[in-house]
């Protein structure tokens, strides 16, 4: 009895197995599992000049009304949500659902959203991320519904218009647009004896040793390269770029590498921040744990002189009241031989959900990204209000000759010395579809390269291998 | 009541008898074939395709080409001892000090009663959490560690627990410890306190010392304990993601990149379903693997007879 039990049991768990095998493993390839959208339980950091995010209020929808999923990272909610208030009086019938996640997550978060099909209509994006996501078909190209975007397009900065593109069409309309900037403490400075910033990596070599010398800092400078912070690569590109004499240094125009030529500007950078952190020591060695936030934070408590760094973050140092040296920071142009950096713009995009909920959610969804990243009666009200509350930089160039922008920006920085930054700002090189995966994988190759693990010439030519192997997939 | 009537009922019964077992556990067979196998399955499935999120299109079936490709990656070899360094010493460690922990709360202390309940706490805290309290007592710049440290005089810099390789691989070593020793010192005391105070009586009477006593009595009858907390350690620890992604993010380059963090990153950073599916069932193999192989060195004395 007992045996026939056990032989019954045996079968029926059995049965249920090949039933369960038999469902999951039956019928065309479909999508992924559906994988988590909300990030991991990392507190939400919003980078400096955001207050603290607000509750989210629920938005009931009025009967008839459109509703669009607005997706975001985490900075400045509070500014988003009094915009989107803004944009519900003047248009009636439509009403915006936000929703915000981490900036460190925020890509991993986006990629679960859309392979499991979770709805959003518009939502932040950025040019590293751009060819990923409109090659997976996630992404909306705006001027094939609305051609009237091309001339929002003539407004742009140049490495501004060129990471909204793709394939030759235009993806998104800029939240902001900037650049990195080389910021340093001129009190600290001025202490070491020195009444100007260095023009040259290897004067900053110099300074940065006196200062350490003389006890004003432990480690002169600071740079956010945590293996996490998806914005370590900019700041690395923009050192780059300050050494190359024209754009091409890391890629040719058919996006192969170009990057590893021996004592070419990418070695060169390697090499000096490799001396930087191991041998003249000036360079803090938390930098390879280090995220924006912290970076910023770091400066603020006058623990480094030197770093670069967006130049929205140069508004936050100076910001009245927020440390002893508030006030105190300065910008210069990037070091180097070309004092060239790196432009990035990060824009309201348009998910092709929104474009298959139909024709009226779709003009809801331009009316919302022409009021959020284009014009106003006129005016790109929005993008303003970011430049001059907050100090993002913007894409849009008409926004320079604007009195209240020169007025905000003067107060914590120089207009003029950003705006000559800007001119010599370069889209990042090499954005592909894959430039995602490959981004993560230069990251701890460069780590190695910078803590003496390998030589640069190794990491360089792992990350020219990489390059390839994700080229020919 | 007529014979056939009742001949019926009697058949009716027995087949109810028959089948009631099997109904009653269903409805907890479906919800593990829900939950459990089905999934597992498909990962599967999904191991033996192409699967690049961004191109949605096109998912080839290419047989075990993604644990081959897997295998021979770049990061395979590296994570493996990585991984078995940090198993080895997080298992270790959490054996020894909860072990150690357990006898301190098997004595008659008189707060020995409090500490068992507090001993729990850094184990009722989330992974998540413990990794951000250890981030921020471990950062370089303003890191309470540094600053004890500095403050006594035992450094005159700060150290840069988390962006040193080797500091960094102690650092979530240590942050695992202090979260998996309670879970351990709990069981261990639970084992401890079924053992009979009459063979410690009897040692005691043959003249035992204290360590002849730990070794020949405590020890062989906590065998079947310590066999259930190594296996769990063993797998919390090659599956420990969330200290690492709050930490170190694998970094720095990529000293602590377990080959779980791996399996993360290929579906997240490297968009390929494919290869982090097929990472993981070999993940899952080589743990059942250790698991066996445990049961097979550490089973109980009474099962080998």
């Amino acid at each position: 009895m007992k045996g026939k039990l056990s032989h019954s049991l045996l079968v029926l768990c059995s049965l249920v197995t090949v039933a369960a095998v038999m469902v999951g493993c039956g019928g065309a390839p479909t999508q992924a599992p559906a994988v988590p959208t909300q990030a991991p339980a990392v507190p939400t950091q919003a980078p400096a000049g955001a207050t603290q995010p607000p509750t989210v209020p629920t938005q009931v929808p009025a009967a008839g009304a459109i509703n669009l999923k607005f997706v975001v990272w985490s900075y400045g909610l509070d500014i988003i949500q009094d915009n989107i208030k803004n944009f519900q009086a003047a248009n009636p019938g439509v009403t915006v659902a936000l929703q915000d996640f981490s900036w460190l997550d925020y890509h991993d978060t986006i990629v679960g959203r859309f392979t499991a099909n979770t709805p959003t209509d518009v939502l932040y994006g950025s040019d590293h991320w751009l060819q990923e996501w409109a090659s997976a078909g996630w992404l909306e190209p705006l001027d094939t519904h609305f051609p009237v975007v091309t001339d929002y397009v003539k407004d742009m900065a140049p490495y501004a218009a060129q990471g909204v593109t793709y394939n030759g069409h235009v993806y998104g309309l800029p939240y902001y647009a900037d650049t990195l900037i080389f910021v340093y403490n001129q009190d600290q400075l001025q202490k070491a004896g020195f009444d100007h910033p260095p023009a040259t990596w290897e004067e900053l070599t110099a300074q940065a040793k006196v200062i350490k010398a003389k006890g004003i800092c432990n480690y002169p400078m600071i740079m956010a390269f945590s293996q996490q912070e998806g914005a370590s690569i900019e700041a690395f590109t923009a050192m780059v770029y300050s050494r190359a004499p024209s754009p091409g240094s890391m890629f040719d125009a058919q996006n192969n590498p170009t990057f590893n030529q021996a004592g070419g500007p990418m070695a060169q950078t390697v090499d000096w921040l490799h001396n930087a952190l191991q041998v003249d020591k000036i360079l803090d060695p938390g930098s390879l744990t280090t995220a924006e936030i912290d970076q910023v934070k770091s400066m603020q408590a006058g623990a480094h002189t030197f770093t670069v760094f967006p130049s929205y973050n140069l508004a936050e140092l100076n910001k009245p009241a927020s440390s002893d040296y508030a006030g105190k920071f300065k910008m210069a142009l990037m070091p180097g031989s070309s004092h060239a950096t790196e432009g990035y713009v990060r824009f309201y995009a348009l998910s092709s959900q929104a474009v298959a909920r139909g024709p009226d959610v779709l003009n809801a969804a331009w009316k919302f990204l022409e009021y959020f990243g284009g014009k106003t009666n006129g005016q790109y009200v929005v993008v303003k209000r970011w430049a001059v509350q907050n100090g993002l930089g913007f894409g849009q160039l008409p926004l320079w000759s604007d009195a209240d922008v020169q007025k905000a920006f003067n107060a914590w920085g120089d207009t003029s010395l950003l705006q000559q930054q800007s001119k010599l700002a370069w889209v990042k090189e090499g954005l592909t579809p894959f430039w995602g995966t490959w981004d993560v994988f230069t990251r701890a190759e460069l780590q190695k390269a910078y803590l003496g693990q390998e030589t640069t010439a190794a990491a360089l030519n792992a990350m020219e291998a990489k390059w390839k192997e994700l080229k020919s997939q | 009541m007529t014979a056939v009537t009742q001949s019926a009922r009697l058949k009716r019964s027995i087949a109810w008898e028959r089948v009631y077992p099997y109904l009653s556990i269903l409805p907890a067979l479906l919800v593990i074939a829900l939950f459990t196998i089905y999934p597992f399955a498909y990962a599967i499935r999904t191991s033996l395709f192409r699967y690049i999120l961004t191109q949605p299109k096109s998912h080839p079936f290419v047989g075990l080409r993604n644990f081959i490709e897997v295998i021979q990656s770049y990061y395979f070899a590296n994570s493996l001892r990585v991984t078995a360094m940090y198993t080895v010493a997080a298992v270790v460690s959490v054996i020894v000090i909860g072990f150690l922990i357990a006898l301190l709360l098997n004595t008659r202390m008189r707060t020995a009663g409090v500490l068992r309940v507090l001993v729990l706490l850094p184990w009722s805290v989330p992974a998540v959490v413990s990794g951000l309290l250890w981030k921020w007592i471990l950062n370089s710049d303003f890191g309470a560690l540094n600053g004890v440290l500095y403050t006594l005089g035992f450094i005159k810099t700060y150290i840069p627990f988390l962006a040193d390789p080797n500091l960094a691989k102690v650092s979530i070593i240590l942050a695992h410890v202090w979260k998996e020793a309670p879970l351990a010192a709990i069981f261990f005391l639970a084992g401890l306190q079924l053992i009979p105070n009459e063979l410690y009586e009897a040692a005691r009477m043959d003249g035992g010392s204290a360590w002849n006593t730990l070794r020949y009595v405590t020890l062989p009858l906590l065998r079947p304990t310590l066999l259930v907390v190594t296996v769990y350690e063993t797998m919390v620890a090659i599956l420990t993601f969330d200290e690492i992604y709050v930490m170190t993010g694998g970094g720095p380059a990529n000293a602590t990149a377990l080959i779980s963090w791996f399996a993360y990153a290929e579906i997240f950073k490297s968009l390929n379903l494919g290869h982090g599916l097929a990472l993981s069932i070999i993940i899952a193999l080589i743990t059942l693997v250790l698991i066996i192989l445990y049961l097979r060195v550490l089973r109980p004395e009474e099962s080998m007879e």
